[in-house]
């Protein structure tokens, strides 16, 4: 019911959020609608210089839309998204925040407990690569100490404008032990493809939570407990 | 009818949601519609007169301004033409003076950002070069603010209904320099402080939400920075927004929190009803759409209602108290 109530695109799935990526539904998909036997539920935090792309990220992945201009986020959104992976399902709660230098004293709130976050930067611009650093860093000082970060190079559409080449961040990537791909929101390259990576990262021994520290992950821990009787609806609209 | 009676686009350029309820939107705007001219005419008989008496006119604008008198009226009541006359420099001298590279790309990345949805803002290029032509000048101006996300959509809105630029620009610093100072500035000390008022506040008005707000774990700064930062733009229905603003202009910032206790009390069954952080989050999200923010009439009056006695000087105090 919970989900059901707050299932933001819970209807689309990451099938229609990935809708161009048919090898990934494969994975994603289960046979002729069995119970899933596992629920997960995440906490995932999107972080980055103003204009990068976060929201528009989400929108692809949560809606399968793209806007040209998507309006600047103030504060933070926030955002639901189930998928299924293998045997389980996973939701996502997805919280997209404001890029602005100034809105920095804010954003802790945001990542405290997350078990996820994708740090984002716009590939035709060195100085939001810089800033996605800064947040790394942020992240690995005092996130929980088992978040699964990644890093997403995004506006990949725009490649003959680029400024950050893919090995250089890809060697950041792998000294700082991120997940790391270039997305393109507008043309959905590799969104849904990063999230269910960070999903196959997470772990999923149902109790856990994830493991993420603070009083989010626990109460999300017991609610996934006594989750499976509302797990229909999503289970049913992710893997149909 | 009432669907064929509404274009997909409402009075202010807006693209109506996909689940816009045009059957309560009719009901609404069928009484309202009577109410605007009511109001037309009774601003109209007054004139200026209607400066002299405060409490007339703050009983008059607390039922809504007329449109075609607001640009006026609130360049008076905020102060605004005050600081027009009092400053050294004229707008049009200030917007010369753009020149800070770094201020101009930011901007001119918000501008297409900004209501993306509003036909006035997509069709023609005048609001987009009138709204950086407000933002660069504010921001060379007042360096300590410069640009923050948020003014765009709170100019947005000022250029919309006063279609001017220069008025905009007046409003605007009136606004942030005098209405809410220190909200915008890199710190944001000022949106902190009022953060911790609200939850004093509605420690005293709701303990009950109160509670429950805080068992679930939602800072207040996650369901209601929008509400401040853009003053209810891009929160509550344009017309709603533009209904508090004439009060703002007039009774000061004050009256913030008395929309937001009204909000919660409003939505307090739904509030109750969230059992965890997702839910409690789409609630905030879905007062923007509730029928009793749509009818802004019976809004301003549950606002003045809800909120109680809530005296400047009980504000002044607990923003004291929590001064960053």
């Amino acid at each position: 019911m919970s989900s059901g109530a707050s299932g933001g695109g819970g209807g689309g799935g990451a099938a229609s959020g990935g809708g161009n990526s048919n090898h990934q539904r494969g994975a994603a998909q289960r046979p002729n609608g069995q119970t899933q036997n596992k629920i997960c539920q995440f906490k995932l935090v999107l972080l980055g210089e103003s204009a990068v792309g976060k929201s528009s990220l989400v929108l692809r992945f949560v809606k399968g839309q793209f806007h040209e201009y998507q309006e600047s986020t103030i504060g933070a959104a926030f955002l639901t998204q189930t998928i299924c992976l293998d045997d389980t399902t996973v939701k996502f709660e997805i919280w997209d925040t404001a890029g602005q230098e100034r809105y920095h004293s804010l954003a802790p709130m945001y990542y405290r407990g997350a078990q996820a976050a994708i740090v984002v930067y716009d590939i035709t611009n060195q100085d939001t690569f810089g800033r996605a650093k800064t947040w790394v860093k942020e992240l690995q000082r005092q996130a929980s100490p088992t978040i699964v970060i990644a890093l997403a190079g995004n506006k990949q559409d725009l490649a003959n404008k680029r400024m950050v080449e893919y090995e250089e961040a890809q060697a950041y990537a792998d000294e700082n032990g991120l997940l790391f791909m270039e997305t393109s929101a507008k043309t959905a390259m590799n969104v849904s493809e990063i999230f269910l990576a960070i999903a196959r990262k997470l772990p999923k021994n149902d109790q856990s939570g994830g493991g993420g520290g603070g009083a989010g992950g626990s109460s999300q821990g017991r609610r996934l407990a006594e989750g499976d009787s509302g797990s229909r609806g999503p289970a049913g609209a992710c893997c149909k | 009818m009432a669907k064929s009676s509404y274009s997909k686009v409402d009075e202010y350029g807006f693209e109506r949601s996909e689940n816009f309820n045009y059957e309560s939107y009719d009901a609404f705007m069928s009484d309202y519609m009577r109410v605007l001219t009511r109001r037309a005419q009774r601003w109209n008989a007054l004139e200026n007169n209607i400066f002299r008496n405060t409490s007339v006119l703050k009983r008059f604008i607390r039922k809504g301004i007329p449109i075609d008198r607001r640009t006026d009226v609130w360049m008076r009541i905020s102060g605004a033409d005050k600081i027009k006359q009092n400053s050294q420099y004229s707008y049009s001298y200030m917007k010369k003076q753009i020149h800070n590279k770094a201020i101009i790309e930011t901007i001119k990345i918000d501008l297409p950002r900004t209501f993306p949805d509003n036909i006035y803002f997509i069709s023609n290029e005048a609001l987009p070069e009138m709204l950086f032509g407000v933002l660069a000048t504010f921001a060379h101006q007042n360096k300590e603010v410069g640009y923050c996300q948020g003014l765009n959509y709170i100019t947005g809105l000022l250029l919309l209904a006063t279609k001017d630029e220069e008025s905009s620009f007046w409003l605007l610093k009136a606004i942030v320099d005098q209405i809410l100072p220190q909200y915008y500035i890199s710190t944001m000390t000022g949106l902190l402080t009022d953060l911790d008022v609200l939850d004093d506040l509605i420690s005293k008005y709701e303990p009950v939400v109160s509670r429950h707000i805080k068992a679930i774990g939602m800072p207040w700064a996650m369901g209601t920075t929008k509400w401040f930062i853009c003053i209810f733009a891009e929160v509550l229905p344009t017309e709603t927004v533009y209904r508090i603003w004439d009060c703002l202009f007039y009774e000061g910032s004050k009256i913030i929190f008395r929309v937001a206790i009204t909000l919660i009390r409003l939505h307090k069954p739904e509030i109750l009803g969230a059992t965890e952080l997702g839910e409690l989050m789409m609630c905030f999200k879905a007062m923007r759409s509730s029928e009793a923010v749509i009818d802004c009439h019976q809004f301003m009056k549950d606002v003045f209602k809800l909120s109680g006695n809530l005296s400047k000087n009980s504000i002044q105090k607990l923003r004291e108290k929590y001064k960053k």
